[in-house]
């Protein structure tokens, strides 16, 4: 099975929801700032809990925010 | 820097602090002749209550001192709550740890068998906990810094 990675579309749904900040959709999720930068940055794969929030947050299902795609080759 | 990572920095150096002046203390008066460290195993088992009991109050007044500290610098008086992430990062860096102070018992055990002192493994015993001590900080550092 190839190697795949979460990946997700936090930063752009942000911009799109007003600009939200890190903080707010901290706030609005219960975690801290610190885990939804490290959502981001793909550092941290949430808990299917948390994801389920965030995607609710936005009002989008759950494939529009994470997707699980196959790792770039050409990064490794 | 986030929060956690300062109180992983403070629990380091407090760790490391803590032990250091009590583990001098003591030695000093093994030194002086005032208590005898390589025969009294009862005087062991007090000595490292005693440590357990110091280290819990240094303990409880450097954390509040660090939370007034950082409180007045970063203007934040609320302490950010434990979630998801912070969980599982705790989890990792005390498996960490658990392996590194069994491999401290294990070490206590081969320099038993092969003939060191009986209070050599109340030594090693320290010595361990002081590393797993250190291994479960850097360990949450670690994965706060590069990802869990």
């Amino acid at each position: 099975m190839p190697n795949r990675t979460i990946q997700n579309n936090i930063r752009r749904l942000r911009f799109n929801a007003d600009e939200m900040t890190q903080q707010d959709l901290a706030d609005r999720t219960g975690v801290t700032r610190q885990t939804i930068v490290a959502i981001e940055k793909g550092n941290y794969s949430p808990s299917l809990e948390l994801a389920f929030k965030i995607a609710l947050t936005f009002n989008k299902p759950l494939e529009e925010v994470f997707t699980y795609e196959q790792e770039d080759q050409n990064l490794k | 820097m986030s929060y956690r990572e300062k109180e992983n920095i403070i629990n380091i150096f407090s760790g490391l602090f803590i032990t250091g002046i009590f583990a001098w203390s003591i030695y000093q008066r093994h030194l002086d002749g005032r208590i005898d460290l390589t025969d009294d195993f009862q005087l062991w088992g007090k000595l490292f209550l005693i440590y357990a009991a110091v280290t819990i109050v240094a303990r409880i007044v450097i954390y509040i001192v660090f939370s007034i500290i950082n409180a007045i610098i970063t203007r934040e008086e609320k302490i950010p709550k434990e979630d998801e992430r912070d969980k599982l990062i705790k989890l990792k860096a005390i498996r960490n740890s658990h392996y590194s102070f069994s491999a401290g018992f294990f070490i206590a055990i081969i320099l038993l068998a092969i003939g060191l002192p009986s209070y050599s493994i109340f030594i090693v015993f320290v010595i361990s906990g002081v590393v797993s001590e250190l291994i479960d900080n850097g360990s949450q550092m670690y994965y706060y810094r590069k990802g869990v």
